[in-house]
């Protein structure tokens, strides 16, 4: 499988920015989730620090499973989300990879990934005693309407007030508009390089999306992120010229549902790639590259920002999930989908056995899901996995040779 | 004294169509938890609160996984036998991830309508406030076109006096425990707390009423017995408490979800609803799985198991419960440092076997005993 030669400048970019955020003497720490408002944060210079990212980055290295014993150790659940684990057993132990994430001055929290951050936020808050931001997102169940609009600007311009007070200095609107334009460059950029994944045979696959989104997630909002977009768009569109596809050869076309099992990214990447089966999408990060639901309509920036962080995949009702599923699945021209029931997800994975039913109703393509979990390795079998695959990979129908429509 | 009780807790979907047919009012199911169920009375229905059961899961797994928690599962359980057949719609809340799932999958499995009362979780206080705003007028609209009844100021404030003095009447049951350990066995108490989730307002208050009566010339038994104090969210199985019964040990306050988080409410204020609203959530007791900066469990269950001059807290943890298990380690370490011992027990609402259970809590009592 070919490699996107951008991976050593996201190497090198996502270094320094571990490298500033550990070094820094000016600027603050925030510890963020993966789907806060953080343009508000670039906006006064304060850096957001990941620690989702950071648990998957432990997982990938396969250093994550002695961090979840540290933090099991001292009492936490395996019930608990296994990045929060992760992450605790961090702390704990100074373990983990670059050393550990650097302290933090505050926290900010938003629900749209689930409710579960506000117990992980509250518990860093209570062990760091740092105060905690929570920007609520409310579950859309059905759609985006103005009380849940007005509810969040009414929470970003009090992040405003409290960033203010925090730095001691006002808020700077002026930055944070500039701030806003990169993101909405650097999503349209990443949305463009995953919808290449229409493309027959597709040359960009979701392995490689869960590698390069990266600076999606911990970068958005700044110049950094839009240049390397561009230098990943412009290899993905040659590969696409040059007829290059991400795996040898293309006989099945499936989506990716839920995180990833980080543990087993290369592994898995290697058996879909051996079966012939290209990963075209995945709701997870294409949660990073605009609307996934109607764009609200509105002159306000704060209430397009809102809107935007409202409709993330997993903070949609079922039926908007549903109808966002069958439009991946034609749109791709896939021949079927895989569905990750995550252990450590329950907003993404409860509900899935009949969103896959329905679906495939839908569709008439067929569904399969995997009993796993993105950190803990002990939730996962290879054997069993991989038996359920084949035998998916055996009832679906080859896609039909149809001329690249990129 | 509590035979009356125990029937209804033993004979549920009985005494709620006996109920339902003498009322002639729509039962809607409450999930947990803390949907303002004065609504629901004052639009003309007939809440039943809905916390789970002890039934073996047979067709739940086709739609939760297995790591779902066994509330949801076994309320689900409920529907999927036809188990349910008397309930005529549901009311929800957003209370956790699991609960949030679960009203999209009733949905688009079951035809039941629903109203859901999406809980705010911010330290904006405007901004929570007028979120709820809108949250209390769609539950409003949404019940009263399930009951085909309007909601009237008169209405409202009646229920919210009958459901007020429910929540008196507990805790008047609560404050006796605490001052007179041991008078009410373990079960018994939670058998009377039960059976209000299913039974109309105005039968569950006489019923209180002639209880409180009878206890009040009582005394507790002699000798000190080892108190405690329990946490978690759901006291189910009711079966554990015939083991502390049994061991002598008295629970002498709690703090579950559908105990003290509830009954410490006060009486919802109607003159401005959603302030009443506001209050009702925010105000009672704090719970794992509501945001209130300004609510800390920390601070609350330390004063909480002092003033109840209790010899250590027992957590009930109800497997899979992920606000809980947050919640826990940190929450016992801070109970220890102040000298407080804890223990804990892992239960599923389903399980019929107790001996892991009974050995925990057999430990535990010899260590309160010194």
């Amino acid at each position: 499988m070919p490699k996107f030669e951008a991976i050593s400048k996201m190497q090198e970019i996502m270094t320094n920015y571990y490298v500033e955020a550990k070094t820094t003497k000016e600027k603050p720490i925030a510890w963020v989730t993966s789907g806060a408002p953080v343009e508000f944060l670039q906006a006064m210079d304060i850096i957001p620090i990941y620690p989702e990212n950071y648990a998957a980055m432990c997982a990938s290295s396969h250093t994550g499973m002695e961090l979840i014993d540290a933090a099991e150790a001292a009492g936490y659940s395996q019930d608990i989300c296994s990045y929060a684990r992760t992450d605790f057993g961090a702390a704990m132990t100074s373990g983990g990879p670059v050393g550990g994430l650097p302290e933090p001055d505050f926290l900010l929290c938003s629900t749209n990934i689930c409710k579960t951050v506000i117990k992980w936020y509250e518990a860093i808050a209570r062990v760091k005693k740092v105060p905690l931001f929570v920007v609520d997102t409310p579950f859309l169940y059905q759609g985006l309407n103005q009380p849940v609009i007005d509810y969040c600007v009414r929470q970003f311009k009090d992040l405003e007030l409290f960033l203010a007070d925090l730095t001691k200095r006002p808020f700077d609107h002026e930055r944070f508009h500039e701030t806003l334009f990169l993101t909405a460059e650097a999503t349209e950029l990443w949305r463009s390089i995953l919808n290449l994944g229409e493309t027959i045979p597709s040359p960009i696959n979701a392995i490689d999306g869960f590698i390069h989104m990266a600076p999606i997630v911990t970068l958005r909002g700044t110049q950094t992120c839009v240049d390397y977009y561009k230098l990943l768009l412009a290899e993905a569109e040659k590969r696409v010229r040059d007829g290059v596809s991400a795996i040898p050869e293309e006989k099945y076309r499936v989506l990716w549902d839920n995180l990833p099992i980080w543990f087993k990214l290369k592994r898995l990447g290697k058996f879909f790639a051996e079966q012939k089966c290209a990963i075209t999408a995945a709701t997870y990060t294409n949660s990073w590259g605009g609307p996934l639901i109607e764009p609200w309509q509105s002159n306000d920036i704060y209430e397009v920002m809102a809107s935007q962080y409202l409709s993330g995949y997993i903070n949609l009702g079922f039926a908007d999930r549903i109808k966002y599923l069958v439009e991946l699945i034609e749109t791709n021209s896939l021949t079927g989908f895989v569905m990750h029931s995550n252990r450590s997800c329950k907003p993404y994975s409860i509900g899935m056995y009949r969103l896959q039913e329905e679906v495939t109703h839908l569709t008439g393509k067929p569904g399969i899901i995997i009993e796993a979990d993105q950190n803990d390795e002990r939730a996962y079998s290879d054997a069993q996995t991989e038996t359920r695959l084949e035998a998916f990979f055996e009832s679906m129908d080859p896609v039909a040779t149809a001329p690249n429509r990129a | 004294m509590y035979s009356a009780f125990h029937l209804v807790t033993n004979n549920v979907s009985d005494v709620v169509r006996e109920h339902q047919q003498q009322l002639d009012r729509p039962v809607i199911g409450v999930m947990p938890a803390y949907f303002p169920m004065e609504l629901i009375e004052a639009a003309g229905g007939y809440p039943v609160q809905l916390w789970g059961n002890n039934l073996p899961i047979q067709h739940a797994d086709s739609h939760l996984q297995g790591y779902c928690c066994s509330v949801a599962k076994s309320i689900m359980e409920l529907e999927l036998r036809g188990s349910a057949d008397m309930v005529q719609a549901y009311a929800f809340t957003t209370l956790c991830d699991t609960l949030v799932n679960l009203r999209e999958i009733y949905e688009r499995v079951f035809s039941k309508p629903q109203v859901v009362l999406s809980m705010p979780m911010t330290r904006t206080m405007d901004a929570r406030r007028s979120y709820l705003e809108s949250g209390v007028e769609s539950i409003v609209k949404g019940l009263e076109e399930i009951t085909a009844q309007q909601i009237t100021p008169t209405s409202l404030a009646e229920s919210a006096a009958l459901f007020g003095r429910t929540r008196e009447l507990q805790r008047e049951l609560y404050q006796i425990r605490r001052v007179s350990p041991g008078l009410i066995g373990n079960r018994d108490f939670y058998a009377v707390i039960k059976a209000g989730f299913f039974l109309p307002r105005t039968v569950y208050n006489t019923m209180l009423e002639d209880l409180l009566k009878k206890l009040k010339p009582l005394s507790p038994p002699k000798g000190k017995r080892p108190r405690i104090v329990i946490s978690g969210l759901v006291f189910d199985p009711i079966d554990i408490f015939s083991t502390l019964d049994d061991l002598q040990v008295d629970v002498v306050d709690d703090d579950f979800a559908n105990g003290w988080r509830t009954v410490s409410k006060k009486t919802l204020r109607t003159d401005n609803l959603v302030d009443g609203v506001a209050e009702y959530l925010y105000e009672a007791a704090p719970c794992c799985c509501l945001y209130n900066a300004e609510n800390d469990r920390h601070d609350y269950l330390v004063d909480k198991t002092k003033q109840a001059d209790a010899d250590g807290v027992l957590f009930w943890y109800i497997n899979f419960c992920e606000p809980d298990a947050f919640d826990a380690p940190l929450l016992k370490e801070r109970l220890k440092k102040e000298g407080i011992p804890v223990s804990s027990i892992d239960v599923e609402l389903t399980m019929s076997h107790f001996d892991a259970v009974k050995t925990r809590l057999n430990a535990f009592s010899e260590i309160l005993e010194g």
